[in-house]
């Protein structure tokens, strides 16, 4: 119920937070009524950005819930895996770089490519030492993640010029979601979709892969098809997220673990679970992130990891009590 | 006499350059139950994980109902064959209903389950998680997920290991009983005495080849199963039948 509760809650505080800030009353009499200033303002600006938000919040927390099933690992999350960090490098590469193909096309198709592998090259590392423990894939993550992060600040730092902005290119990084135009809107609106009927489709292989490899099989999964195939749709929802919201943490960990505490652990009801609470996530911090330092916005990606890194924290003592 | 519910024919398997299993041929029919005997090492994990279609036989075949094992689609595969794990550990805390809803739909849905919990004696634990469940709760809840699509194949890897008597001889009790339905039974077992007392016939494995195979009372009295294990088993004929007491070693 908390998790069905949480999208409008935070729409409705995302409509409200901001350089101006907003009564409940206000927002909603504003949102009715789009021939105002005000109004117009609210429908043009602050609506779709809020909405992004919360695509992006459902995206991360699909692909952490994703990614949680198939590492069968509490702690796996898009940024924590370094698959958020090989999206933003691929990302990077594709804002900063003259490619033969239109920008539109190349950031989607590279941030995917880079998501993808960083999250086999950590799978690989990780299984190089124990498997998919806790700790050997957070060290496996935490190396990854802080070699594309150098990666791209090297690649920034020797690509950027006149014509692009570093401190754009530095502010996507840090996460943050733009206002985008209706249409667009749209477009994300769409693959949002698209990404839960994906990850609703691994569902129940997810569930079997959650009783161990072994009798996940002799349940009738093909476990090694299965984990790249989940690994490729992972890496696809990372990617979308990435390209319109940078570099966010911990919301596809948080979200995961609320949805997995109201609706236990079965991935049928997770996912949409998760989804919903990551978006109410992604939208009160973002809303958080435009309100907190008037008229300066601070990154998403910063106010999310002021909530998220102690949540870490406390699921990572639960784990280690759990052994 | 009747097809094998499950063939091996010259099965064998390395890793690393080590035969675990070498050149196993056996039958497993329908309604018997077939214990695994031997040493520590000796391949009964690993045969049974051949068995399971978990390992790949290189050199060797296995066949379940007459067709190759890799031949059957995975589901189908699944529906017809249940495997108990020797340790089970689910990553996540799944209720026992979830649990077994998980076996029930390898048979396509889960219609029936609180038929098949009271069939097992797992009715009253379906709400429960499983990070709450006794180690004999747990054995239960496995078998009758394991169990629940009433496989013609069962394979079992010394599920008893982790339980008390009671519970080790509840668990064979319903892996007969599975059997006495016409499931094909296989179980590694540990305890021999468990295994004089719940299998029909043994395979006495030792260093990845089958020493001998035959009806539990008669493998019993076979001095390859003292050689195999590198002691003079004394033999006490009771009311309830032979029971072996290891003595000395070397």
């Amino acid at each position: 119920m908390i998790a069905w509760l949480l999208p409008p809650l935070g729409l409705l505080a995302g409509l409200m937070l901001g350089a101006v800030t907003l009564t409940p009353a206000e927002a909603l009499s504003l949102l009715a009524d789009p021939a105002q200033p005000l109004g117009q303002l609210l429908w043009q600006w602050r609506l779709p950005r809020v909405l992004a938000a919360g695509c992006v919040g459902a995206l991360l927390a699909l692909g952490g819930a994703v990614f949680q099933g198939v590492f069968r690992n509490p702690l796996a999350e898009p940024y924590l895996l370094g698959s958020a960090g090989g999206a933003a490098v691929g990302a990077t590469v594709a804002l900063l770089v003259a490619l033969p193909l239109p920008t539109w096309l190349a950031l989607p198709l590279l941030a995917f490519c880079g998501a993808w592998g960083a999250t086999w090259l950590v799978l690989a590392l990780a299984r190089l030492a124990d498997g998919t423990s806790v700790a050997a894939l957070l060290l496996a993550g935490v190396a990854v993640a802080a070699l594309l992060g150098a990666v791209r600040s090297f690649l920034m730092l020797a690509l950027s010029d006149e014509t692009v902005s570093l401190q754009a290119v530095l502010a996507w990084a840090l996460g943050g979601v733009q206002t985008p135009s209706w249409p667009e809107l749209a477009v994300l609106g769409a693959l949002t979709a698209a990404a839960l009927v994906l990850c609703l489709g691994l569902a129940r292989g997810l569930d079997l892969l959650g009783l161990g490899e072994a009798v996940a099989e002799s349940f009738g999964l093909p476990v090694r098809r299965f984990v790249a195939l989940a690994v490729l749709a992972g890496a696809f929802v990372v990617a979308v997220s990435v390209v319109w919201g940078g570099l966010v943490g911990f919301v596809g960990l948080m979200a995961p673990h609320l949805a997995r505490w109201t609706a236990g652990p079965l991935h049928r009801g997770l996912l949409p679970r998760a989804a919903a609470i990551g978006a109410g996530l992604a939208m009160l911090c973002d809303g958080a992130a435009r309100a907190l330092l008037p008229p300066a916005e601070i990154p998403l990606g910063l106010v999310t990891a002021a909530i998220g890194a102690p949540f870490f924290l406390l699921v990572l003592a639960r784990e280690a009590r759990r052994g | 006499m009747a097809e094998a519910a499950l063939s091996l024919r010259g099965v064998g398997h390395r890793a690393g350059g080590v035969a675990l299993v070498e050149d196993v041929s056996l039958d497993l029919r329908a309604g018997e139950v077939l214990g695994l005997i031997g040493p520590n090492g000796a391949g009964k994990t690993t045969l049974l994980r051949l068995m399971a279609g978990l390992l790949r036989p290189a050199p060797g075949e296995i066949r379940l109902h007459g067709r190759p094992l890799p031949a059957w689609p995975a589901r189908e595969r699944a529906r017809r064959m249940g495997y108990l794990p020797q340790h089970f550990a689910p990553h996540w805390d799944y209720t026992a209903r979830e649990l077994l809803r998980l076996g029930l739909e390898r048979g396509g849905s889960a219609e029936g389950l609180e038929e098949v919990a009271t069939l097992h004696g797992v009715a009253g634990l379906l709400g429960r998680r499983w990070s709450s469940l006794s180690g004999g709760e747990r054995a239960r809840v496995l078998a009758a997920s394991v169990l629940a699509t009433r496989p013609g194949v069962v394979l079992a890897d010394e599920a008893t290991a982790a339980l008390d008597v009671g519970q080790s001889l509840a668990l064979m009790r319903r892996l007969r009983a599975a059997a006495r339905e016409g499931a094909a039974v296989a179980v590694v077992v540990h305890d021999l005495n468990l295994a004089l007392a719940g299998c029909d016939r043994l395979a006495l494995l030792h260093q990845g080849r089958l020493q001998a195979l035959g009806p539990a009372a008669a493998l019993a009295e076979d001095a390859r199963l003292d050689a195999a294990f590198g002691v003079a088993f004394v033999r006490v004929r009771t009311e309830a039948g032979l029971l072996l007491s290891a003595r000395g070693g070397d």
